[in-house]
Protein backbone atom coordinates (compact mmCIF):
# COMPACT_ATOMS: atom_id res chain seq x y z
CA UNK A 1 0.00 0.00 0.00
CA UNK A 2 1.42 3.45 -1.25
CA UNK A 3 1.72 6.59 1.12
CA UNK A 4 -1.70 8.80 0.09
CA UNK A 5 -0.31 11.73 -1.67
CA UNK A 6 -1.17 15.03 0.59
CA UNK A 7 -4.31 16.85 -0.43
CA UNK A 8 -3.83 19.52 0.77
CA UNK A 9 -0.41 21.96 1.52
CA UNK A 10 -1.76 22.43 5.46
CA UNK A 11 -4.12 20.79 7.85
CA UNK A 12 -7.41 22.18 6.59
CA UNK A 13 -8.77 25.05 8.25
CA UNK A 14 -10.96 25.81 11.32
CA UNK A 15 -14.40 26.45 9.83
CA UNK A 16 -15.58 30.23 9.65
CA UNK A 17 -17.65 30.74 12.25
CA UNK A 18 -20.27 33.84 11.04
CA UNK A 19 -22.45 34.62 14.54
CA UNK A 20 -25.54 36.79 14.92
CA UNK A 21 -26.59 38.11 18.12
CA UNK A 22 -30.11 39.07 17.99
CA UNK A 23 -32.25 41.31 20.21
CA UNK A 24 -35.40 39.50 19.69
CA UNK A 25 -37.59 41.17 21.68
CA UNK A 26 -36.60 44.43 19.72
CA UNK A 27 -36.82 42.58 16.53
CA UNK A 28 -40.14 41.27 17.30
CA UNK A 29 -41.51 45.14 18.57
CA UNK A 30 -40.47 46.59 15.50
CA UNK A 31 -41.07 44.17 12.76
CA UNK A 32 -37.56 44.43 11.70
CA UNK A 33 -34.07 43.35 12.15
CA UNK A 34 -32.45 46.77 11.86
CA UNK A 35 -30.96 47.61 15.10
CA UNK A 36 -31.86 44.28 16.18
CA UNK A 37 -28.74 42.28 14.80
CA UNK A 38 -25.22 41.98 15.09
CA UNK A 39 -22.77 40.21 13.05
CA UNK A 40 -19.52 38.64 13.89
CA UNK A 41 -17.14 35.85 12.79
CA UNK A 42 -13.90 34.43 14.32
CA UNK A 43 -12.44 35.58 10.75
CA UNK A 44 -11.79 39.13 11.96
CA UNK A 45 -7.79 38.26 11.46
CA UNK A 46 -7.97 37.31 8.13
CA UNK A 47 -9.43 40.53 6.76
CA UNK A 48 -13.10 40.46 7.74
CA UNK A 49 -14.85 43.64 8.76
CA UNK A 50 -18.44 44.73 9.73
CA UNK A 51 -18.21 43.52 13.34
CA UNK A 52 -21.07 44.33 15.42
CA UNK A 53 -22.93 45.85 12.51
CA UNK A 54 -25.79 43.78 10.06
CA UNK A 55 -23.28 44.58 6.88
CA UNK A 56 -20.61 41.60 8.04
CA UNK A 57 -18.22 41.34 5.35
CA UNK A 58 -16.96 37.97 5.89
CA UNK A 59 -13.59 37.31 3.89
CA UNK A 60 -13.55 34.13 2.24
CA UNK A 61 -11.64 31.96 -0.39
CA UNK A 62 -12.69 28.84 -2.19
CA UNK A 63 -12.63 25.77 0.36
CA UNK A 64 -13.56 27.43 3.02
CA UNK A 65 -16.14 26.14 5.60
CA UNK A 66 -18.49 28.66 6.91
CA UNK A 67 -21.17 27.55 9.70
CA UNK A 68 -23.50 29.95 10.75
CA UNK A 69 -25.33 30.40 14.19
CA UNK A 70 -27.82 32.34 16.26
CA UNK A 71 -27.20 33.94 19.63
CA UNK A 72 -30.14 35.46 21.87
CA UNK A 73 -29.37 38.80 23.65
CA UNK A 74 -32.15 37.62 26.15
CA UNK A 75 -31.43 34.32 27.23
CA UNK A 76 -35.09 33.43 27.58
CA UNK A 77 -36.05 33.81 24.02
CA UNK A 78 -36.03 31.79 21.18
CA UNK A 79 -34.09 32.13 18.00
CA UNK A 80 -32.79 30.29 15.01
CA UNK A 81 -32.27 30.69 11.59
CA UNK A 82 -34.78 29.46 9.14
CA UNK A 83 -33.21 29.98 5.33
CA UNK A 84 -29.95 31.90 4.19
CA UNK A 85 -30.59 32.90 0.73
CA UNK A 86 -27.22 33.24 -1.24
CA UNK A 87 -25.82 32.36 -4.82
CA UNK A 88 -25.81 28.82 -4.93
CA UNK A 89 -23.01 28.88 -7.13
CA UNK A 90 -20.78 30.52 -4.19
CA UNK A 91 -21.85 28.42 -1.41
CA UNK A 92 -25.21 25.94 -0.86
CA UNK A 93 -25.65 26.08 2.84
CA UNK A 94 -27.49 23.44 4.94
CA UNK A 95 -28.97 23.09 8.21
CA UNK A 96 -28.04 20.64 10.17
CA UNK A 97 -28.41 20.15 14.38
CA UNK A 98 -25.65 19.36 16.97
CA UNK A 99 -26.00 15.69 17.58
CA UNK A 100 -28.51 14.85 19.79
CA UNK A 101 -29.99 17.85 20.24
CA UNK A 102 -32.19 19.80 18.20
CA UNK A 103 -29.97 22.88 18.27
CA UNK A 104 -29.49 24.13 15.07
CA UNK A 105 -26.55 25.66 12.50
CA UNK A 106 -26.30 26.21 9.36
CA UNK A 107 -22.87 24.72 7.34
CA UNK A 108 -21.68 25.68 3.88
CA UNK A 109 -18.37 25.50 1.52
CA UNK A 110 -17.20 28.08 -0.22
CA UNK A 111 -17.50 26.63 -4.19
CA UNK A 112 -15.46 29.18 -6.33
CA UNK A 113 -13.00 32.69 -5.50
CA UNK A 114 -15.16 35.77 -6.35
CA UNK A 115 -14.20 39.17 -7.15
CA UNK A 116 -17.59 40.33 -5.95
CA UNK A 117 -18.84 40.73 -2.59
CA UNK A 118 -21.89 38.39 -2.52
CA UNK A 119 -24.44 39.77 -0.62
CA UNK A 120 -26.90 37.11 1.04
CA UNK A 121 -30.17 37.14 3.50
CA UNK A 122 -30.86 35.15 6.14
CA UNK A 123 -34.04 34.76 7.54
CA UNK A 124 -34.89 34.19 11.30
CA UNK A 125 -37.42 32.30 13.30
CA UNK A 126 -38.15 34.97 16.15
CA UNK A 127 -39.85 34.08 19.86
CA UNK A 128 -43.18 32.28 18.97
CA UNK A 129 -44.36 34.31 15.67
CA UNK A 130 -44.77 32.48 12.92
CA UNK A 131 -43.58 34.35 10.23
CA UNK A 132 -39.78 35.26 10.16
CA UNK A 133 -38.04 38.01 9.96
CA UNK A 134 -35.22 38.77 7.55
CA UNK A 135 -32.31 41.02 7.11
CA UNK A 136 -32.30 43.97 5.80
CA UNK A 137 -28.83 44.92 5.02
CA UNK A 138 -27.60 42.28 3.89
CA UNK A 139 -24.12 40.65 5.17
CA UNK A 140 -21.85 39.49 2.33
CA UNK A 141 -18.89 37.08 1.57
CA UNK A 142 -16.00 38.57 0.26
CA UNK A 143 -12.96 37.57 -1.57
CA UNK B 1 -40.42 45.49 40.45
CA UNK B 2 -36.78 44.27 40.66
CA UNK B 3 -35.30 44.85 36.62
CA UNK B 4 -32.90 42.01 36.00
CA UNK B 5 -30.23 43.49 33.58
CA UNK B 6 -28.28 41.01 31.51
CA UNK B 7 -24.51 41.74 30.19
CA UNK B 8 -23.31 39.28 27.70
CA UNK B 9 -19.84 38.92 26.95
CA UNK B 10 -19.30 37.23 23.47
CA UNK B 11 -15.71 36.83 23.34
CA UNK B 12 -13.70 35.78 20.56
CA UNK B 13 -11.78 33.26 22.21
CA UNK B 14 -9.48 31.94 19.06
CA UNK B 15 -8.14 35.41 18.71
CA UNK B 16 -7.40 36.22 22.44
CA UNK B 17 -5.58 32.96 22.69
CA UNK B 18 -3.15 34.06 19.79
CA UNK B 19 -3.20 38.07 20.65
CA UNK B 20 -3.41 36.82 24.53
CA UNK B 21 -5.72 39.64 25.11
CA UNK B 22 -9.08 40.49 25.16
CA UNK B 23 -8.71 43.99 23.55
CA UNK B 24 -10.43 43.54 20.23
CA UNK B 25 -11.71 40.74 20.58
CA UNK B 26 -14.85 40.82 23.05
CA UNK B 27 -18.15 42.15 22.04
CA UNK B 28 -20.52 43.38 25.07
CA UNK B 29 -24.21 43.54 24.84
CA UNK B 30 -26.91 44.54 27.78
CA UNK B 31 -30.70 44.84 27.38
CA UNK B 32 -30.78 48.88 28.49
CA UNK B 33 -30.26 50.22 25.10
CA UNK B 34 -33.32 51.84 25.25
CA UNK B 35 -32.52 53.23 28.63
CA UNK B 36 -29.14 55.08 27.22
CA UNK B 37 -26.72 51.96 27.19
CA UNK B 38 -23.58 53.27 24.82
CA UNK B 39 -21.73 50.68 22.68
CA UNK B 40 -23.95 47.54 21.73
CA UNK B 41 -22.20 44.83 20.47
CA UNK B 42 -18.46 46.63 20.95
CA UNK B 43 -16.02 46.34 23.42
CA UNK B 44 -16.74 49.43 24.70
CA UNK B 45 -20.27 49.25 26.71
CA UNK B 46 -21.45 51.87 28.48
CA UNK B 47 -24.62 50.16 30.72
CA UNK B 48 -26.96 52.49 31.91
CA UNK B 49 -28.50 52.01 35.21
CA UNK B 50 -31.73 54.17 35.79
CA UNK B 51 -32.45 54.43 39.39
CA UNK B 52 -35.25 55.71 41.17
CA UNK B 53 -35.93 56.90 44.52
CA UNK B 54 -38.78 57.93 46.33
CA UNK B 55 -39.81 61.11 47.98
CA UNK B 56 -37.91 60.36 51.28
CA UNK B 57 -34.78 59.98 49.41
CA UNK B 58 -34.65 55.82 49.61
CA UNK B 59 -34.07 54.23 46.74
CA UNK B 60 -36.92 52.91 44.46
CA UNK B 61 -35.69 49.93 42.77
CA UNK B 62 -33.53 47.33 42.85
CA UNK B 63 -31.22 46.69 40.08
CA UNK B 64 -29.52 43.58 39.55
CA UNK B 65 -27.33 42.64 36.60
CA UNK B 66 -25.89 39.29 35.61
CA UNK B 67 -22.88 38.66 33.34
CA UNK B 68 -23.17 36.04 30.49
CA UNK B 69 -19.96 34.84 28.49
CA UNK B 70 -19.86 33.29 26.00
CA UNK B 71 -17.82 32.13 23.40
CA UNK B 72 -17.76 33.28 19.45
CA UNK B 73 -17.64 30.04 17.08
CA UNK B 74 -18.04 27.61 19.49
CA UNK B 75 -20.60 25.08 20.30
CA UNK B 76 -23.66 27.57 21.46
CA UNK B 77 -24.33 27.49 25.07
CA UNK B 78 -28.23 26.48 24.09
CA UNK B 79 -27.26 22.91 24.03
CA UNK B 80 -27.99 21.07 27.08
CA UNK B 81 -25.73 20.85 29.91
CA UNK B 82 -23.37 18.27 29.94
CA UNK B 83 -23.04 18.21 26.46
CA UNK B 84 -19.26 17.44 26.62
CA UNK B 85 -19.92 14.76 28.38
CA UNK B 86 -22.67 13.32 26.42
CA UNK B 87 -21.00 13.32 23.53
CA UNK B 88 -17.64 12.03 24.97
CA UNK B 89 -19.64 8.64 26.41
CA UNK B 90 -21.73 8.34 23.13
CA UNK B 91 -18.79 7.99 20.77
CA UNK B 92 -17.15 5.84 23.61
CA UNK B 93 -19.97 3.73 22.81
CA UNK B 94 -19.25 3.45 19.44
CA UNK B 95 -15.99 2.71 19.26
CA UNK B 96 -16.76 -0.03 21.73
CA UNK B 97 -19.39 -1.31 19.15
CA UNK B 98 -17.20 -0.95 16.42
CA UNK B 99 -14.53 -3.10 18.30
CA UNK B 100 -16.67 -6.05 18.60
CA UNK B 101 -17.70 -5.83 15.29
CA UNK B 102 -14.08 -6.26 14.13
CA UNK B 103 -13.12 -8.65 17.28
CA UNK B 104 -16.19 -11.27 16.05
CA UNK B 105 -14.89 -11.12 12.25
CA UNK B 106 -13.08 -14.37 11.16
CA UNK B 107 -9.37 -13.41 11.17
CA UNK B 108 -8.93 -15.19 7.76
CA UNK B 109 -11.30 -12.41 6.10
CA UNK B 110 -8.04 -10.45 5.51
CA UNK B 111 -8.84 -7.65 7.04
CA UNK B 112 -6.81 -4.79 7.46
CA UNK B 113 -6.73 -4.69 11.07
CA UNK B 114 -4.65 -1.77 11.38
CA UNK B 115 -6.84 0.58 9.28
CA UNK B 116 -9.62 -0.72 10.98
CA UNK B 117 -8.66 0.27 14.74
CA UNK B 118 -7.31 3.37 13.41
CA UNK B 119 -10.65 4.19 12.70
CA UNK B 120 -11.84 3.07 15.66
CA UNK B 121 -9.10 5.71 17.10
CA UNK B 122 -10.93 7.77 15.40
CA UNK B 123 -14.40 7.32 16.47
CA UNK B 124 -13.09 6.95 19.88
CA UNK B 125 -11.58 10.95 19.54
CA UNK B 126 -9.10 12.24 22.02
CA UNK B 127 -9.32 12.84 25.98
CA UNK B 128 -8.33 16.21 27.23
CA UNK B 129 -6.51 15.88 30.41
CA UNK B 130 -6.50 18.89 32.47
CA UNK B 131 -4.06 20.34 34.79
CA UNK B 132 -4.38 20.69 38.73
CA UNK B 133 -6.37 24.12 38.73
CA UNK B 134 -9.06 23.31 36.05
CA UNK B 135 -9.13 20.01 37.25
CA UNK B 136 -13.07 19.23 37.29
CA UNK B 137 -14.81 21.57 35.16
CA UNK B 138 -12.75 19.54 31.71
CA UNK B 139 -11.66 16.75 33.32
CA UNK B 140 -11.82 13.39 31.07
CA UNK B 141 -13.50 14.91 28.49
CA UNK B 142 -12.89 14.76 24.65
CA UNK B 143 -12.31 17.29 22.16
CA UNK B 144 -15.37 18.48 20.18
CA UNK B 145 -15.34 20.46 16.45
CA UNK B 146 -17.18 23.16 16.18
CA UNK B 147 -19.97 20.57 15.05
CA UNK B 148 -20.19 18.38 18.32
CA UNK B 149 -18.26 15.67 16.61
CA UNK B 150 -15.52 14.24 18.40
CA UNK B 151 -12.26 15.14 17.00
CA UNK B 152 -9.79 12.12 16.96
CA UNK B 153 -6.09 12.19 17.08
CA UNK B 154 -4.21 14.33 14.98
CA UNK B 155 -7.02 16.64 13.87
CA UNK B 156 -7.17 18.65 16.64
CA UNK B 157 -6.95 21.58 14.47
CA UNK B 158 -10.64 22.47 14.43
CA UNK B 159 -11.89 21.88 18.20
CA UNK B 160 -14.02 24.18 19.25
CA UNK B 161 -13.32 26.34 22.29
CA UNK B 162 -14.34 25.67 25.93
CA UNK B 163 -16.87 28.74 26.90
CA UNK B 164 -15.27 31.64 28.83
CA UNK B 165 -15.19 31.60 32.35
CA UNK B 166 -15.19 34.93 35.00
CA UNK B 167 -13.40 34.15 37.67
CA UNK B 168 -13.65 37.65 39.08
CA UNK B 169 -15.46 41.06 38.80
CA UNK B 170 -13.13 44.32 40.95
CA UNK B 171 -12.13 47.47 39.91
CA UNK B 172 -13.45 51.03 40.70
CA UNK B 173 -17.48 49.72 40.75
CA UNK B 174 -16.60 47.65 43.57
CA UNK B 175 -14.21 49.23 45.57
CA UNK B 176 -17.01 51.93 45.77
CA UNK B 177 -19.35 49.93 46.35
CA UNK B 178 -21.71 50.61 43.79
CA UNK B 179 -21.99 46.72 42.73
CA UNK B 180 -22.19 44.10 44.96
CA UNK B 181 -20.68 40.99 42.86
CA UNK B 182 -20.59 37.20 43.73
CA UNK B 183 -20.84 34.44 41.76
CA UNK B 184 -24.22 32.05 41.70
CA UNK B 185 -24.88 28.60 41.34
CA UNK B 186 -28.04 28.77 39.01
CA UNK B 187 -30.68 26.15 37.34
CA UNK B 188 -30.19 28.05 34.09
CA UNK B 189 -29.35 25.64 31.02
CA UNK B 190 -27.37 28.21 29.48
CA UNK B 191 -24.72 29.40 32.27
CA UNK B 192 -23.35 26.00 33.33
CA UNK B 193 -25.26 26.32 36.28
CA UNK B 194 -23.04 28.95 38.00
CA UNK B 195 -23.03 33.10 37.01
CA UNK B 196 -22.00 35.86 38.48
CA UNK B 197 -24.20 38.57 39.42
CA UNK B 198 -24.74 41.81 41.33
CA UNK B 199 -26.82 44.63 42.91
CA UNK B 200 -26.68 47.94 42.32
CA UNK B 201 -26.49 51.14 44.83
CA UNK B 202 -28.05 53.43 42.92
CA UNK B 203 -27.89 56.21 44.94
CA UNK B 204 -24.73 57.86 44.09
CA UNK B 205 -24.96 58.56 40.17
CA UNK B 206 -21.73 58.81 38.19
CA UNK B 207 -19.56 56.43 35.92
CA UNK B 208 -18.04 53.99 37.70
CA UNK B 209 -15.50 51.14 35.51
CA UNK B 210 -14.96 47.55 36.74
CA UNK B 211 -12.72 44.82 35.44
CA UNK B 212 -14.03 41.44 34.60
CA UNK B 213 -11.31 38.64 34.94
CA UNK B 214 -11.93 36.07 32.18
CA UNK B 215 -10.44 32.55 32.21
CA UNK B 216 -9.97 31.02 28.62
CA UNK B 217 -8.71 27.64 27.66
CA UNK B 218 -5.96 26.62 25.20
CA UNK B 219 -5.18 23.29 23.98
CA UNK B 220 -1.50 22.19 24.50
CA UNK B 221 0.45 18.92 24.24
CA UNK B 222 2.30 18.25 26.72
CA UNK B 223 5.15 15.68 27.17
CA UNK B 224 2.65 13.20 25.26
CA UNK B 225 -0.46 14.78 26.80
CA UNK B 226 -3.35 16.76 25.05
CA UNK B 227 -4.15 20.06 28.00
CA UNK B 228 -6.57 22.45 28.13
CA UNK B 229 -4.40 25.06 29.84
CA UNK B 230 -6.11 27.88 31.39
CA UNK B 231 -4.91 31.33 30.20
CA UNK B 232 -6.42 34.12 32.69
CA UNK B 233 -7.17 38.00 30.75
CA UNK B 234 -8.84 40.73 31.85
CA UNK B 235 -11.18 42.98 29.90
CA UNK B 236 -13.02 46.61 31.39
CA UNK B 237 -16.53 47.85 30.68
CA UNK B 238 -18.47 50.84 32.71
CA UNK B 239 -21.91 51.44 34.15
CA UNK B 240 -23.36 54.82 34.24
CA UNK B 241 -25.83 55.10 37.64
CA UNK B 242 -28.71 57.50 37.47
CA UNK B 243 -31.40 58.12 40.02
CA UNK B 244 -34.61 60.02 39.27
CA UNK B 245 -37.71 60.99 42.04
CA UNK B 246 -40.76 58.41 41.31
CA UNK B 247 -44.06 60.28 40.73
CA UNK B 248 -47.60 59.57 40.92
CA UNK B 249 -48.46 58.37 37.11
CA UNK B 250 -52.28 59.31 37.52
CA UNK B 251 -51.80 62.60 39.03
CA UNK B 252 -48.18 63.90 38.23
CA UNK B 253 -47.75 64.65 40.95
CA UNK B 254 -48.69 63.07 44.92
CA UNK B 255 -51.34 60.85 45.95
CA UNK B 256 -54.84 61.28 44.47
CA UNK B 257 -58.52 60.02 43.71
CA UNK B 258 -58.44 57.60 41.02
CA UNK B 259 -59.81 59.31 37.54
CA UNK B 260 -63.28 57.48 37.41
CA UNK B 261 -66.10 59.29 35.58
CA UNK B 262 -68.96 59.75 38.02
CA UNK B 263 -71.05 58.64 35.35
CA UNK B 264 -71.79 54.86 36.28
CA UNK B 265 -70.97 52.78 33.31
CA UNK B 266 -73.94 50.43 32.27
CA UNK B 267 -72.26 47.20 32.86
CA UNK B 268 -73.75 44.23 31.06
CA UNK B 269 -73.41 41.11 33.00
CA UNK B 270 -70.94 39.21 33.10
CA UNK B 271 -67.60 40.61 31.95
CA UNK B 272 -66.62 38.08 30.08
CA UNK B 273 -69.12 37.80 27.01
CA UNK B 274 -66.42 39.58 24.50
CA UNK B 275 -62.70 39.44 23.74
CA UNK B 276 -61.32 42.68 24.02
CA UNK B 277 -57.88 42.07 24.15
CA UNK B 278 -55.81 43.27 21.07
CA UNK B 279 -53.52 45.84 19.93
CA UNK B 280 -53.83 49.08 19.75
CA UNK C 1 -59.91 45.29 55.47
CA UNK C 2 -56.31 45.73 53.67
CA UNK C 3 -55.77 49.54 53.52
CA UNK C 4 -53.95 49.05 49.90
CA UNK C 5 -55.09 46.78 47.51
CA UNK C 6 -52.16 45.29 44.66
CA UNK C 7 -52.89 45.07 41.07
CA UNK C 8 -50.15 42.51 39.46
CA UNK C 9 -50.27 42.16 35.81
CA UNK C 10 -47.82 39.57 34.63
CA UNK C 11 -46.98 39.63 30.77
CA UNK C 12 -45.26 36.88 28.38
CA UNK C 13 -43.50 39.50 26.61
CA UNK C 14 -42.17 37.62 23.45
CA UNK C 15 -45.45 35.85 23.96
CA UNK C 16 -47.09 39.22 23.22
CA UNK C 17 -45.28 40.87 20.76
CA UNK C 18 -44.79 36.77 18.80
CA UNK C 19 -48.99 37.03 18.71
CA UNK C 20 -49.37 40.56 18.78
CA UNK C 21 -52.12 39.99 21.47
CA UNK C 22 -52.28 40.11 25.17
CA UNK C 23 -54.44 37.63 24.64
CA UNK C 24 -53.98 33.84 24.10
CA UNK C 25 -52.98 33.18 27.71
CA UNK C 26 -49.74 36.25 27.31
CA UNK C 27 -51.12 38.65 30.13
CA UNK C 28 -53.38 37.57 33.28
CA UNK C 29 -54.36 40.11 36.06
CA UNK C 30 -54.28 38.81 39.86
CA UNK C 31 -55.03 41.03 42.83
CA UNK C 32 -54.69 40.74 46.85
CA UNK C 33 -58.13 42.22 47.42
CA UNK C 34 -59.86 41.16 50.76
CA UNK C 35 -63.76 40.73 48.69
CA UNK C 36 -63.32 37.77 46.75
CA UNK C 37 -62.52 39.38 43.26
CA UNK C 38 -63.97 37.57 39.83
CA UNK C 39 -61.65 36.76 37.06
CA UNK C 40 -58.09 36.39 38.82
CA UNK C 41 -55.50 35.22 36.44
CA UNK C 42 -57.28 36.64 33.74
CA UNK C 43 -57.53 39.67 31.51
CA UNK C 44 -61.25 40.07 32.75
CA UNK C 45 -60.53 40.72 36.85
CA UNK C 46 -62.80 42.29 38.28
CA UNK C 47 -61.58 44.03 41.67
CA UNK C 48 -63.83 44.23 44.44
CA UNK C 49 -62.73 47.72 46.20
CA UNK C 50 -64.25 49.85 49.30
CA UNK C 51 -64.28 53.58 48.69
CA UNK C 52 -61.50 55.02 50.23
CA UNK C 53 -58.74 51.91 49.80
CA UNK C 54 -55.56 52.76 47.56
CA UNK C 55 -55.39 50.80 44.60
CA UNK C 56 -52.12 49.87 42.80
CA UNK C 57 -51.24 48.56 39.38
CA UNK C 58 -47.37 46.88 38.54
CA UNK C 59 -46.79 45.19 35.84
CA UNK C 60 -43.97 42.42 36.11
CA UNK C 61 -42.58 40.48 32.91
CA UNK C 62 -42.36 36.61 33.21
CA UNK C 63 -39.57 36.56 30.84
CA UNK C 64 -37.74 38.61 33.24
CA UNK C 65 -35.07 40.43 31.10
CA UNK C 66 -37.68 41.83 28.80
CA UNK C 67 -38.69 45.58 29.41
CA UNK C 68 -42.26 45.80 29.80
CA UNK C 69 -43.84 49.35 31.28
CA UNK C 70 -47.17 50.49 32.28
CA UNK C 71 -48.25 53.00 29.11
CA UNK C 72 -51.27 54.20 30.78
CA UNK C 73 -54.68 53.42 32.70
CA UNK C 74 -57.80 54.80 31.48
CA UNK C 75 -61.35 54.47 32.73
CA UNK C 76 -63.89 54.16 30.10
CA UNK C 77 -67.02 56.06 30.71
CA UNK C 78 -70.52 54.72 30.04
CA UNK C 79 -70.90 52.16 27.49
CA UNK C 80 -70.14 53.28 23.57
CA UNK C 81 -68.61 56.53 24.95
CA UNK C 82 -64.77 56.29 25.55
CA UNK C 83 -64.36 59.56 25.07
CA UNK C 84 -66.27 60.50 27.91
CA UNK C 85 -62.74 58.74 29.67
CA UNK C 86 -61.57 60.77 32.17
CA UNK C 87 -58.04 61.52 30.95
CA UNK C 88 -56.48 59.38 33.50
CA UNK C 89 -53.07 58.53 33.53
CA UNK C 90 -50.80 59.59 30.27
CA UNK C 91 -49.01 61.61 32.45
CA UNK C 92 -46.05 58.90 31.40
CA UNK C 93 -43.93 60.30 33.45
CA UNK C 94 -42.54 62.91 32.75
CA UNK C 95 -42.86 66.27 32.56
CA UNK C 96 -40.99 66.17 28.90
CA UNK C 97 -44.48 64.42 27.77
CA UNK C 98 -42.78 60.85 28.41
CA UNK C 99 -41.51 59.39 25.46
CA UNK C 100 -41.38 56.21 26.57
CA UNK C 101 -38.38 56.48 28.95
CA UNK C 102 -39.32 57.31 32.06
CA UNK C 103 -42.27 55.20 32.56
CA UNK C 104 -40.59 52.93 35.08
CA UNK C 105 -40.53 55.79 37.05
CA UNK C 106 -44.22 56.13 37.26
CA UNK C 107 -46.27 54.79 40.00
CA UNK C 108 -49.52 53.78 39.45
CA UNK C 109 -51.48 54.75 42.30
CA UNK C 110 -55.28 56.02 43.65
CA UNK C 111 -57.87 56.24 45.94
CA UNK C 112 -61.29 54.73 45.22
CA UNK C 113 -63.30 57.64 44.93
CA UNK C 114 -65.94 57.90 47.52
CA UNK C 115 -68.88 58.76 44.96
CA UNK C 116 -68.67 55.36 43.32
CA UNK C 117 -71.91 53.38 43.86
CA UNK C 118 -71.98 49.86 45.20
CA UNK C 119 -71.94 46.89 42.67
CA UNK C 120 -71.46 48.75 39.37
CA UNK C 121 -68.33 47.91 37.31
CA UNK C 122 -66.22 50.00 36.46
CA UNK C 123 -64.15 49.02 33.27
CA UNK C 124 -60.34 50.66 32.18
CA UNK C 125 -58.10 50.46 29.86
CA UNK C 126 -54.58 49.35 30.74
CA UNK C 127 -52.06 50.04 27.91
CA UNK C 128 -48.76 48.51 28.02
CA UNK C 129 -45.25 49.09 26.46
CA UNK C 130 -42.81 46.37 25.23
CA UNK C 131 -39.73 47.88 24.41
CA UNK C 132 -39.98 50.19 21.27
CA UNK C 133 -41.46 49.94 17.83
CA UNK C 134 -44.56 49.56 15.91
CA UNK C 135 -45.80 46.85 17.81
CA UNK C 136 -44.84 47.66 21.05
CA UNK C 137 -48.19 49.28 22.70
CA UNK C 138 -50.91 47.21 23.29
CA UNK C 139 -53.87 47.54 25.53
CA UNK C 140 -56.76 45.58 27.12
CA UNK C 141 -59.94 47.04 27.98
CA UNK C 142 -61.19 43.92 29.66
CA UNK C 143 -60.59 44.66 33.71
CA UNK C 144 -62.69 46.40 36.27
CA UNK C 145 -62.76 47.73 39.32
CA UNK C 146 -66.10 47.54 41.30
CA UNK C 147 -67.30 48.88 44.54
CA UNK C 148 -68.47 46.27 47.53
Amino acid sequence: MTAKPRVQPTAPKRPISITAVVDCVGALASDSMQGNLYFYDTNKAGGSAGFGTEALRTKVSRGDQLLWGVLALECEAFVAIEGIEIDRDICEPVRKVYPGTDVAYWIGTVKKDTAQPIPYLIRFQVGTRVEPITTTTPPMLVG
Amino acid sequence: MPQQLAIIVLVDVGNALTAESLKDNVYLFDNMKLHGSEGEGTGDLVTAINGAYWRDGSQASEQVLNWLPYSLGSIPPTVPRGYQADRARQSDQEALDELDALTSKPPAAGNDTASQLAKIRKTAGTRVKTTRRTSGRMSGQKILDVTGNVVGEGETHAYSYPGPVITDIYGQAVDEKIIYPAEYGSPDLVTDGWYWSATVDTSRPGTYAYTMRIQLHKLVQRSGEILWEPVNLTCESRLRVTAEPRFNAFTGGGMGLLPIPPVAYSYPAAPTATDETGES
Amino acid sequence: MKPQVNILALVDVIGALSDRTLGNGNLSLVDNGDFHSLGQGTPELCTIVSPGQVVQWQVLAVDLQTPVEIKSITFLGPEGANGGALNGGSHNGAPDGGDGEKLDLGVWIGIVPPYLPPGVGHRYRLELQMYEGDNSVMHIDSPTLMCL
